[in-house]
């Protein structure tokens, strides 16, 4: 009866972890996977591509598309899931399928079939030509607190690059915060401006370490460089809540209360503790002298 | 009138002497049966070592406790071996101190359960720790806002205190061993000579030793009490559905008489059948354990129904997943299981005389232990994974929590080791104090002394 109460037990701690994670097939009709992908694998699509990747698949599948994100998904890089047909992914993306959402709700036609080609380009980046160095300068306007960034290229020749997309942001304590517009192109002369937000905190002087970055691009190798600048408010802690002495305080600021109160009763409880012990000695001394 | 009373005296020692044969037979008759216990506990132990192991090298990845769970079966087990080890402080001080003079053969049994339990517990949370290493963190920086630190002194001030409690009356026994045990081996006698502490059984010792017993039965009992609240408020003093609550110390203390005076009605119905001590633990013994069981069970009952009736009426929208997967959901089954064969039927068949015989009170106590057991794990685990705070962008398996092999083994050693001490205790020292049974049996220290 133990044993069976124990083995049910047992069982039911078992049942609770069983995630069922089987391959079911997924049937696509003849017509829907032999449909033609209309957007061409170009630079230009390929961008709408990755941002859409970025903003709705990379959560689940994963940075990589390797299908370890946040939960187990299907893995977008390997052999076969490649195999599949332009018309089988365009189908799949849009219907959706258990924890997978139906994407057509969400996303327009051209940005399924550009993340389509995306996924391509992930396994094969042969298909594109080979990306360019291009070195990123950093110059400030202190009147109006704003930042240039210019993009030129490495070699002698200097060329300035047009279009490029420099993302901007502001070293914090965990991490980069973005500022600047969503999309910010360099213009002809391979510049582009941004103005420097109001009411940014930076360190105990203000200064705020801002970043520019060129990344993620098909044409561009990544580039970064960074200025600081003294922009920021000064950053101004009030530590006098964490000087008092309390109970979110640190060792050395435990409330005077809990300090006597705890160590009043260790050391009461410790004390007698040492006098049962020193009371063993005395039992001790006690027979030493009824044997002399 | 001389030669009748030498006569009468004469007839004391042997008796005495009959008495001490009696009470040391287990340390000096060994069987294969015990080799193969013992080496059984060895290879449980040794396997649970080679998890650890594992884990120390691989870290508590072997383990299924996550960022949710992060308390998992280690946790339950130390709750679990703290509620064994208060029985202690029952047996010993609560039913000494008020004279309850036939808890006299049970009080060494009781008091090495608690002793070998606290060791265990102590091991186990070492093993929870995932850098082992940085243990001494805790004395160095540890806070003395903090519960934790609060939860080690007062486990290691237990520990202590049980330990004294356990050696000082089992003094004027090893006095007895040192003289009797002449065909033991060296080192062992060399130990019973100098845990005697010279004890010539004088005036004087006695006055030391029962002042000494008697401080430390008051001092056990508040301090028994702490250590298990301590261990409710590293619960009660988290902001999680199912622990906040204000009855989480007596609850706790409650629940830890129970279990305790269950495993030492586990251990002493072993003892007695093993080392055939049927004159010393009798049938009486487990009757009235079985009603202090029944009364020690309804007051738990009590609180249980505090904890669960009053927040389920309420059905707060933070607790309600948690409360509804206890009574309904996920772990409904373990739940009642747990409610119904580890407390309300016990209670109802032990207030009845015949489960009160050794074998039915036996099979109703091993039924409360393993209760005891899952009741700590539904206590920790269940609560973990229904935070206040909505759970979100987490990968599906942090949802769940059940103990990994790795886990089950480890825990499974900590247990083993329990036995292990328990069993070679009683191979070194009586199980069942000598002098104070025979105290009882109306032998004086004279005899005693010169026994």
């Amino acid at each position: 009866m133990t044993k069976y109460k124990l083995l049910i037990s047992i069982g039911l701690l078992a049942c609770t972890q069983l995630a069922i994670s089987q391959v079911k097939p997924w049937p696509v009709s003849p017509e829907d996977a032999a449909k033609v992908n209309p957007v061409a694998i170009e630079l230009k699509n390929l961008g709408i591509g990755r941002n859409v990747f970025t903003r709705s698949c990379v959560a689940c599948h994963g940075a990589k598309a390797d299908g370890k994100g946040l939960i187990q998904s299907a893995n977008l890089i390997d052999a076969a899931f490649q195999k599949q047909s332009d018309g089988v992914l365009f189908f799949k993306i849009s219907t959706g399928r258990d924890k997978m959402p139906p994407f057509n709700s969400m996303l327009k036609e051209e940005e399924i079939w550009s993340v389509v080609n995306y996924l391509r380009v992930l396994v094969n980046r042969s298909a594109l030509p080979p990306a360019k160095d291009v070195k990123l300068e950093l110059s400030t306007g202190d009147e109006i607190k704003s930042i240039t960034a210019f993009v030129h290229g490495t070699d002698s020749a200097n060329l300035t690059f047009q279009e490029v997309e420099v993302s901007f942001y502001i070293k914090r304590e965990f991490g980069l915060m973005r500022i600047g517009e969503s999309s910010n192109l360099t213009g002809a002369d391979g510049k582009v401006k941004m103005v420097f937000p109001e009411k940014i905190i930076g360190d105990a002087e203000g200064n705020v370490i801002l970043l520019a970055r060129v990344e993620n691009s098909f044409i561009y190798n990544d580039a970064e460089t960074e200025v600081v600048r003294k922009w920021g408010d000064p950053l101004v802690t009030e530590d006098e809540k964490f000087n008092q002495r309390a109970l979110w305080g640190s060792r050395d600021k435990s409330p005077v209360w809990l300090l006597l109160v705890a160590n009043g009763i260790i050391a009461g409880i410790w004390g007698v503790i040492l006098y049962v012990i020193y009371n063993l000695f005395r039992i001790k001394k006690a027979g030493r002298i009824f044997i002399e | 009138m001389t030669d009748l009373y030498r006569k009468e005296k004469q007839h004391k020692k042997e008796q005495l002497q009959e008495l001490v044969a009696d009470l040391t037979s287990p340390m000096n008759h060994t069987n294969s049966n015990f080799k193969l216990w013992i080496g059984f506990l060895l290879v449980l132990i040794a396997v649970a070592g080679v998890f650890y192991v594992r884990q120390i090298m691989q870290g508590l990845g072997t383990t299924d406790m996550r960022d949710i769970a992060s308390w998992g079966l280690y946790i339950s087990n130390f709750v679990f071996l703290i509620a064994v080890s208060l029985v202690g402080s029952l047996i010993t001080a609560i039913l000494k101190l008020s004279n309850q003079q036939w808890a006299t053969p049970l009080t060494r049994i009781a008091e090495i359960i608690a002793v070998a339990a606290l060791f265990s517990a102590l091991a186990i949370i070492v093993v929870d720790m995932g850098r082992p290493d940085r243990l001494w963190h805790i004395f160095v920086y540890g806070r003395l806002q903090s519960p934790i630190v609060w939860d080690i002194l007062v486990v290691n001030t237990y520990l202590v205190i049980s330990l004294l409690l356990l050696y000082l009356p089992m003094i004027p026994d090893i006095a007895l061993l040192r003289k009797n045990m002449g065909h033991k081996p060296k080192w062992q006698q060399k130990m019973y000579k100098t845990l005697s502490l010279g004890w010539q059984g004088t005036e004087d010792q006695f006055k030391i030793l029962n002042l000494s017993m008697t401080i430390l039965m008051v001092l056990i009992i508040p301090v028994a009490l702490s250590i298990h609240t301590v261990t409710s408020w590293l619960f009660a003093s988290t902001l999680r559905p199912g622990w906040d609550s204000t009855i989480f110390g007596p609850y706790f203390v409650a629940g830890a008489f129970m279990v305790g005076a269950a495993a030492v009605i586990v251990t002493m119905y072993i003892i007695r059948v093993n080392y055939k001590f049927k004159e010393y633990i009798t049938d009486f013994h487990f009757d009235t354990m079985g009603k202090l069981l029944v009364l020690t069970s309804l007051v738990y009952l009590y609180f249980n129904l505090n904890e669960f009736m009053v927040p389920a009426y309420k059905m707060k929208s933070g607790e309600s997943a948690h409360i509804l997967g206890l009574l309904v959901g996920d772990y409904a089954l373990m739940f009642w299981l747990v409610q119904i064969l580890g407390m309300i039927l016990p209670i109802l068949l032990m207030v009845f005389k015949p489960f009160r015989k050794p074998l039915p009170l036996l099979i109703i106590s091993v039924f409360i232990v393993i209760g005891a057991f899952f009741k700590r794990y539904l206590i920790v685990t269940p609560t973990l994974l229904h935070p206040f705070l909505p759970v979100q962008n987490y990968p599906a398996s942090y949802h769940h929590y059940s103990p990994t092999a790795s886990e089950s083994m480890i825990v499974i050693g900590s247990i083993a080791g329990i036995a292990l001490v328990i069993s070679l205790f009683i191979k070194l020292f009586p199980i069942i104090p000598i002098w104070e049974t025979a105290h009882e049996k109306g032998f004086d220290n004279e005899i005693l002394n010169n026994s």
